[in-house]
């Protein structure tokens, strides 16, 4: 290689891997995030070392949802069929947020054992053809 | 017409086997018979594979729910034109899609080197038809597309609400066309490498295909941000999921080829790398394909599992060993006859450039990929969040974006770095000069400063070189200076419609950072005769209104749009409640400006107390993302039309051809 290029060229070629190579890591930093389901979730030996956000991934207790009055957002409990979270969510809930749809929230636990959810997506589960066959 | 379809499919397989069979045994008897024999067989599994998607489409339009797929994903109120697209609306369906798209390509390939690149062929045949084989594989024994359920329910389940929108319609078509145009060079590049003819021929070839299916991939990527934007009700248009990045990534590695292989064509450089650069582009087409169809990466499109994954993982692997297999074999004989000796030069921009889109893509598969591998090798699903890609993808786009704005200035081969300076001093003086507009203007945001002033000097330098070339010609041929920039444009279509779409692609980093730096939102629950305010607009709630349409039953809020005191539009956001579905759908109201969206959602209401919940947003520039989308789309067509260059050189090409037969 040393000889088909000139040193420059590669002098900036080493430079920017290693841009690169800053940038991941500067950017991972901040933005890894354990994806537990809600039994992982609620064991207390659950991991830690990345913070206190964490995504958790469930299905929405048929019946459980409370909607805000006035304002957007509801009261909610995550299950996995073992073990049960209860989910407090304060923005618009997607069209898909219905009795019994998967949903995967991120945010931290709240100190009344309350999951302050800052963002969440939801999947209406009939439409998911996967699902149907198997069931 | 199902046991039809299932008939046809399971004929097409065997059809596409044997052209497997046939056209790489042809190749290595020589036998030309065998070839043809292969190539016809192709055709024969195209028609084969338009019948069988001809009747699922009469199976869905004539609501035979007594088919599971019809069942799933289409209803007896659904309008005839989403019950057409409602073809790709599931799993089985859509990989059909794939096939009907990827057979047809390879038909039009076939057809269209009938007396050209014989050599090559017999292997591009093979390719495309072991690529064919393989997704008829899945939907004769793994998605089936025909399956009849025990019982015929007397209506079906509908098409999910937010895929009944036109954006939607034709964005998956789109983008599977752009995904399976990869394969079309990637077939010519392992015909090179199997039989040693690796000059031009092969990405001359397919130089059209790889800009069309790049093309096709990139207006497929942006007709999923406006679907998203327009349907999905929560202001934005993209959100670093992994079915986004997925079709992100070959791009990025295909627009990373379109420019390394000018390099390969001018200095027979770089040879190695665009031959990776187009296997790595379909391989990450099939991993795309795969993550959008198997959900093995949590998103928002797709969450469950599916029993294809383990196939379409082998198939992958299967592909990677043979074309790397292949591509160390040749290493020997792709020696580069040039060596890049100049940093400042235009070549050495290529190559950063190529190193920059490629540390992009990387960087994309990296965090997409990233909750798998943590789990394979720790045993933890770790996601990665947008702020990754934010961070990473930002200074790369600038970075991209500072290169596109040298390039065109910078000459070929060693370039004098005094004329350089000379020639970009205009531009960095209209950076600099709108920056310190932009700063006068209140603006702080450093991102937003950096980006608009790239765009200035970016804008600047491409402006001036349609200038500069047109002047030049105008001397030379005496026309006036409209017909000296149309003759020049026309007969460098590659070159001008690459700078075009530059512009393009530059509008579109100024409506990302106009939206993503200076949005403003907000939220009130508002009564009768009560207004909010968002940015410059305050939006009057005047009552509710419902509607009836044949599938679906609409409620909203009509709301007067003021700017300052001048009412400047009605805006009704609401939602839809569909007959068949469970859920009701949210139907955002947008008042698009050239300066700004005024974006506003119905998040709920109470008809009792004539009470309703709204929240606005306010999108700065984002209409230049679809503008920039359109200059891009049609500065990619115009670098797709035929140069007369190249029709000489396809003259003497096939001149040279029938020497060499004669001889």
């Amino acid at each position: 290689m040393a000889q088909r290029i000139s040193r420059k060229i590669a002098i900036t070629i080493v430079l920017i891997v290693a841009g690169f190579a800053i940038l991941f890591s500067v950017g991972l930093k901040g933005s890894l995030v354990y994806y537990l389901t809600v039994s992982e979730f609620m064991d207390p030996g659950r991991r830690t070392d990345l913070g206190d956000n964490f995504r958790v991934n469930g299905n929405v207790l048929p019946g459980s949802i409370e909607r805000h009055e006035g304002a957007p957002g509801a009261r909610f409990i995550l299950t996995d069929g073992v073990k049960r979270l209860p989910v407090l969510y304060n923005k618009e809930v997607p069209d898909t947020f219905v009795d019994g749809a998967e949903a995967v929230v991120e945010g931290s636990l709240g100190s009344d054992g309350t999951f302050m959810a800052v963002t969440l997506l939801a999947k209406c589960p009939s439409k998911y053809e996967a699902q149907n066959r198997k069931r | 017409m199902a046991e039809f379809g299932t008939l046809c499919l399971f004929c097409a397989l065997a059809a596409s086997g044997w052209a497997v069979i046939a056209s790489f045994n042809g190749w290595r008897a020589q036998l030309g018979e065998l070839v043809l024999s292969a190539e016809r067989a192709v055709l024969v599994t195209w028609a084969l594979v338009f019948l069988a998607v001809a009747s699922l489409e009469y199976c869905i339009l004539t609501d035979q729910f007594g088919l599971e797929y019809v069942a799933s994903y289409s209803n007896r109120a659904l309008p005839k034109i989403y019950k057409f697209t409602a073809l790709w609306g599931g799993q089985a369906g859509s990989l059909l899609f794939w096939e009907l798209i990827l057979i047809s390509y390879a038909s039009l390939i076939v057809l269209t080197n009938r007396r050209r690149n014989r050599v090559l062929m017999p292997v591009v045949v093979t390719t495309l038809a072991f690529v064919s084989t393989f997704f008829l594989g899945l939907v004769n024994f793994m998605a089936r597309p025909f399956v009849r359920l025990a019982f015929s329910p007397e209506d079906g389940n509908g098409l999910n609400p937010q895929l009944q929108n036109p954006f939607m319609a034709i964005h998956p078509p789109c983008l599977y066309l752009g995904y399976v145009g990869l394969t079309l060079p990637f077939a010519f590049a392992m015909a090179a490498l199997a039989t040693g003819r690796l000059d031009d021929t092969w990405f001359r070839t397919t130089r059209r295909w790889t800009i069309l299916s790049w093309f096709f991939l990139g207006t497929g990527i942006l007709l999923g941000g406006w679907w998203a934007y327009v349907e999905l009700g929560w202001g934005g248009y993209w959100a670093w999921d992994p079915v986004e990045n997925a079709s992100l990534i070959p791009w990025l590695t295909c627009t990373a080829f379109l420019h390394s292989v000018m390099i390969e064509e001018r200095k027979k450089m770089l040879r190695v790398w665009n031959l990776s650069l187009v296997i790595m582009s379909f391989l990450l087409a099939i991993l795309g394909t795969f993550i959008t169809r198997s959900g093995v990466i949590s998103s928002v499109h797709s969450f469950t599992k599916s029993d294809i994954g383990p196939v379409f993982a082998g198939f992958l692997g299967l592909s990677t060993l043979v074309s790397v297999g292949l591509l160390l074999y040749r290493l020997p004989d792709l020696k580069g006859e040039h060596r890049l000796d100049s940093f400042v030069s235009r070549e050495s921009t290529f190559l950063f450039n190529n190193l920059l889109l490629v540390g992009a893509a990387f960087a994309v598969l990296w965090g997409t990929l990233f909750p798998i591998i943590s789990e394979a090798v720790r045993g933890v699903k770790i996601t990665v969040g947008p702020p990754f890609f934010n961070e990473v993808m930002v200074p790369i786009a600038f970075a991209l974006v500072t290169l596109a704005g040298i390039c065109p200035v910078i000459a070929w081969r060693r370039a004098s770095p005094r004329k350089l300076l000379e020639k970009i001093q205009v531009p960095f003086w209209a950076l600099l000069g709108g920056v310190a507009a932009l700063l006068l203007g209140g603006v702080r945001d450093v991102y937003a400063l950096v980006s608009f002033g790239l765009a200035v000097f970016v804008i600047t330098t491409t402006v001036m070189e349609f200038f500069w070339g047109a002047r030049s010609r105008q001397k030379v041929t005496g026309q006036g200076f409209g017909g000296a920039l149309l003759s020049l444009v026309d007969r460098n279509k590659r070159r001008y419609g690459g700078f075009t779409v530059h512009l393009g692609f530059i509008l579109i980093m100024v409506g990302v950072t106009g939206s993503s730096a200076f949005k403003q939102e907000t939220t009130a629950s508002v009564k009768r005769g009560e207004s909010l305010t968002v940015g410059r607009y305050r939006m009057l709630f005047e009552d509710m209104v419902s509607r009836e349409s044949p599938n679906a039953e609409f409620m909203g809020a009509r709301l007067a749009i003021f700017d300052g005191d001048r009412r400047v539009g009605t805006l009704v956001p609401g939602q839809n409640f569909y007959k068949a579905g469970q859920n009701p759908s949210t139907e955002v109201a947008i008042h698009y400006t050239l300066r700004e969206d005024l974006y506003t959602i119905l998040t709920g209401f109470d008809p009792q107390e004539g009470r309703a919940t709204l929240k606005a947003y306010l999108n700065p520039l984002i209409n230049w993302i679809w503008i920039g989308g359109g200059v891009l789309i049609l500065g990619a067509w115009f670098a797709m039309l035929p140069d007369l260059r190249d029709r000489r050189r396809d003259a003497e090409g096939r001149l040279a051809e029938v020497e060499s037969r004669a001889a």
